[in-house]
């Protein structure tokens, strides 16, 4: 921290939160707020005579609440910068502090929050991660018996520059515990609370009992697992290491930590698997390795940066292979436990990643982006023409149209992802994306609708996940019926109804419209606008007249190969089930309606050219 | 040895798609379940999460005609611990139901009525929280009237004796805790009799213990090291205590009855403690009624998981026995004021 204060290309802006990002990769803005310290940064030495003579104390954020600080306080001794800072909410303004400072008269209860604008070109999400609050796991008793506590804080009792100084103690009587027990996976691995492996547990619980047993080679300590997980490396052969100094593994899920009222002792009860018997150790203190968890103001930052979360609320990378470091707004980064819980060389290497990646757009004059944009035509934009709309808006996940009041739409290019969005749901055709314009898929559509259409499934896939099902189905040797027609769109949410419309104009059998599950969504919110329109469409070809079997809605992921091929058996079985002549006769019943909803269609520019260009039986 | 030619690979496939079964492949064998479960201490064998990695492994024949999953008395004290959100009772019912597709019978001991007592009231079959119960048509009686039976599912019965407790007529009777055995126990060793093992002077406690309310096996050793003079029978379930045995024990001399089961969510056998609740709270206004000491008979439901709370019971119990009545009250109780 020192040597990055030092360099002269590092600013560090403590104690201040962003408020606001604008602006693409290149070229952010973003609003700082730095929160008021009271305490001048010019003046200040950080020579501590303020805090002793400070008469409140509360819990110490950075001791994990088991030691007091001061209302002016500094976070840690090694806090870069060395500022002193009043925390205002437990303050009372006894000015004792003003007192000790004395000549120096760094003090200053004036200090209002101070706004700056930066101009940036990338932005490095490092927010770390929380500790999960093992009190809501009633049967392990955080909270309610004074001795058990989390591994975090033992962590914090087991450092000499911790609270105790080093020296280990538990809480009931401050003395040195004959016998602890720590307990893995706690809120980690469970369905009611975290799903996901927090990774990082099992290697700072077996250092905390290696450090434990090295200063006090007496005590009995015993580590409740379920699966030690070592996969780094040397890891494994600390982990042999921690075996063969007598450290204690059991592998079980302790299912109850009771305790005796008289002497505070604790009784944890597992089932030892490897014995197949119920197994009850007792012990003076229990440390809890509780799960990492996302921050709890993570909502707030992927709103201000837009930026997606995956499943576990962890801030989601824009690939989980390829593309680990980077988000899904292009120029912002992701690193260490922010993007998923690791450890600290994980986090280092991630963050060395980021970095790189970062000055790899620094350091180029020009910047080259996907040329599949949004383009809007902006004599069709009614706004343009000052009536009310600004659907197009409200769609993109990137904020990257701006809709003014008499002005047409207008895309910034460089914050464009090409979803399609936009251009699918823009109820005045006005919009189009480059390389997959609505005359593009209606030509294609054409050409594969050529011949034999009522036997036929059409089916619209995405290009991240259910196009890769689908070329998964085939690597994988996933057989089925070759009926199937696909067209390949980068999103659902570029799959217009004009589509389905024209293509059950075509007498297409079955339509099949397929994109990502929710969570996978490679256009943050992508997925979402689509199956809203699905959801809406799907109940109006029903009242139109079109069968329910003839279209199907379905989230296929790029893994899901034996999905897709299932989806288009069933969907080809039933497509054969329906009598020819019923279908013939549906088809040519709700033709005209078909043909109402879609006599603008030929206005769209080159529309008109690619429907004379093939030949429509 | 399990040698995987003789393993069934389809058996968990029966599994999940049986109701209730669905979420077994979720299973890591953690041990959460087995260690919350108090069977094991009354049947070393029984292991809800062996049974279920047999299950995965496809060991068909060990599940289904091992002790384990008719041991579940589906009280579900490991379901809201269990990780993985297995609802384990259900998964147990549904491989219960395979077994009794196939024939299998549960082992072990069940209800029995004697029908020629039973009268068809049908109070057991509204008492039983397992719906073991019904009422049969079995004949005619001698004027000629339609005569219902109680009779039992086998399959469905746990034994808890709640039954039991609850038939005016002791029509019903549960293997190993009839209203006989019980009888016997308590007088065994001639405990009521001065020739017993109470020293004079001491007062005679009797506590009826139900079987799942204490996890600490330091406990059990505590209740095991009372001295004669307390006398502990362990049954299956609060719901088991018939009031005859209660009266019929301060008849014959015991000077204190506590009753104890488990805190009402926590009961073993889903409505047994809220019954006893029921039936010792009507027992006490009796005792009221008909003038007698009501601190001489308690009842006490404690939370399974508190270590140390019933020997304190006890302990207290006896020292107010003590405080209260002179020891061997036999003649001022019910011995001669009711006989």
């Amino acid at each position: 921290m020192v040597d990055a204060a030092r360099h002269p290309n590092i600013k560090i802006l403590s104690y201040s939160e962003v408020k606001r990002v604008e602006g693409f990769i290149g070229n952010f803005k973003v609003l700082i707020e730095q929160k008021p310290r009271y305490v001048m940064a010019d003046r200040c030495n950080g020579c501590g005579e303020c805090s002793p003579k400070c008469p409140i104390e509360v819990p110490n954020e950075f001791e994990e609440g088991i030691a007091p600080r001061k209302a002016i306080y500094i976070p840690h001794s090694q806090a870069v910068p060395l500022l002193y800072t009043i925390d205002m909410d437990n303050c009372i303004q006894c000015y004792k502090c003003v007192d000790a400072c004395g000549k120096l008269d760094a003090i200053d209860f004036s200090q209002q929050p101070k706004h700056t604008w930066l101009d940036v070109g990338t932005v490095l999400v490092t927010t770390g991660f929380d500790n999960f609050d093992p009190s809501v796991i009633e049967e392990y008793g955080y909270g309610r018996y004074p001795n058990v506590i989390t591994t975090m804080e033992l962590e914090r009792i087991n450092n000499s520059a911790g609270p105790t100084a080093g020296q280990i103690i538990r809480p009931s009587d401050n003395k040195l515990p004959k016998s602890v027990a720590f307990v893995q996976c706690v809120g980690s691995r469970d369905q009611r609370y975290n799903e996901y492996c927090s990774g990082f547990c099992c290697m700072y619980t077996i250092k905390n009992a290696v450090q434990w047993k090295q200063t006090h080679p007496d005590t009995d300590i015993t580590i409740f697992y379920m699966d030690i997980r070592t996969p780094a490396k040397s890891y494994e052969e600390f982990y042999q290491r921690a075996r063969e100094m007598g450290i204690r593994f059991v592998q079980g899920r302790p299912s109850l930590i009771s305790e005796d009222p008289q002497t505070h002792n604790l009784f944890v009860r597992a089932e030892d698997v490897g014995l197949g018997q119920i197994i009850e150790v007792e012990a003076e203190m229990v440390a809890l390795s509780a799960a990492a968890i996302p921050r709890a103001d993570s909502d707030q930052v992927s709103t201000t940066l837009n930026i997606s979360r995956s499943p576990g609320g962890f801030f989601m990378e824009y690939h989980p292979k390829l593309r680990p470091v980077d988000s899904p707004t292009d120029g912002v980064f992701l690193a260490g436990a922010a993007q998923g819980p690791k450890d600290i060389p994980a986090s280092v290497a991630q963050g060395s990643a980021a970095a790189a990646r970062a000055a790899r757009i620094l350091t180029a004059p020009k910047w080259e982006i996907e040329p599949i944009v949004a383009h809007v035509w902006e004599d069709r934009c009614v706004m343009a023409q000052g009536k009310k709309c600004g659907i197009c808006a409200t769609k993109c996940p990137y904020g990257a149209i701006i809709t003014e009041a008499g002005k047409a739409a207008n895309v910034t290019p460089a914050k464009c992802h090409g979803c399609g969005g936009c251009v699918a749901e823009c109820p005045h055709n006005a919009i189009t994306q480059m390389h997959f314009t609505d005359a593009q898929v209606i030509a294609q559509l054409h050409a594969l609708l050529a011949h034999e259409p009522e036997k036929k499934i059409l089916a619209f896939m995405c290009h991240w996940c259910s196009y890769g099902g689908a070329d998964n189905a085939g690597t994988s040797h996933f057989e089925y019926p070759a009926s199937s027609r696909g067209i390949r769109v980068m999103c659902s949410a570029r799959m217009d109804q004009d589509f389905i419309f024209e293509a059950f104009r075509l007498r297409a059998g079955m339509v099949l419209v397929s994109g990502c599950h929710p969570q996978d969504c490679h256009y943050i919110t992508g997925q979402r606008v689509g199956a809203e329109r699905f959801e809406k469409l799907t109940k109006r070809l029903e009242e139109m007249g079109v069968s329910p079997k003839r279209f199907r809605v379905e989230w296929i992921s790029a893994a899901e190969g034996g999905k897709y091929a299932q989806v288009i058996r069933e969907m080809d079985k039933t497509l054969k089930s329906i009598d020819p002549q019923t279908l013939k006769e549906e088809i040519e019943r709700v033709r005209p309606e078909l043909e109402r909803r879609l006599r603008r269609l030929p206005e769209i520019p080159d529309v008109a050219r690619a429907l004379a260009a093939v030949a429509v039986e | 040895m399990a040698q995987s030619t003789q393993l069934d690979v389809k058996f968990k496939d029966q599994v999940t798609t049986e109701p209730g079964g669905e979420n077994l492949l979720r299973c890591y064998s953690c041990g959460t379940c087995m260690s919350t479960c108090l069977v094991s201490r009354v049947n070393p064998e029984f292991n809800p999460r062996r049974t279920l990695h047999q299950v995965m492994l496809g060991m068909r024949g060990q599940v289904l005609t091992g002790s384990t999953i008719w041991l579940c008395s589906a009280c579900d004290a490991c379901y809201p611990r269990c990780p993985q959100h297995i609802h384990i009772s259900e998964l147990m019912e549904a491989i219960r139901n395979i077994a009794a597709r196939e024939g299998i019978e549960r082992p072990g001991p069940v209800a029995v009525v004697n029908e020629p007592l039973c009268s068809g009231c049908g109070i057991c079959v509204k008492a039983c929280p397992y719906q073991a119960l019904t009422l049969v048509l079995e004949g005619k009686d001698v004027e000629g009237v339609e005569r219902r039976v109680s009779q039992v599912n086998k399959q469905l019965c746990m034994n808890c004796g709640i039954c039991a407790a609850a038939c005016p007529l002791s029509a019903i009777s549960v293997e190993e805790y009839s209203n006989e055995d019980i009888a016997v126990r308590m007088a065994a060793d001639g405990w009521f009799t001065d020739q017993g093992p109470v020293k004079p002077g001491d007062p005679r406690v009797l506590v009826f213990n139900c079987n799942w309310c204490m996890r600490a096996e330091a406990d059990w050793q505590a209740l095991a090291g009372f001295p004669p003079n307390v006398r502990v029978i362990t049954i299956p379930c609060s719901g088991r205590v018939d009031p005859q045995f209660i009266l019929l024990a301060l008849k014959e001399g015991a000077d204190g009855v506590l009753v104890v089961g488990c805190d009402p969510g926590d009961c073993h056998y889903l409505e047994g403690t809220r019954l006893a609740q029921g039936k010792m709270h009507v027992f006490e206004n009796m005792l009221k009624q008909i003038g007698l000491d009501t601190g001489l008979v308690r009842f006490a439901q404690i939370d399974t998981d508190e270590r140390g709370k019933l020997p304190s019971l006890i302990e207290r119990m006896v020292a107010d026995v003590k405080a209260r009545a002179p020891a061997h009250a036999k003649s001022t109780y019910l011995g001669e004021k009711h006989d």
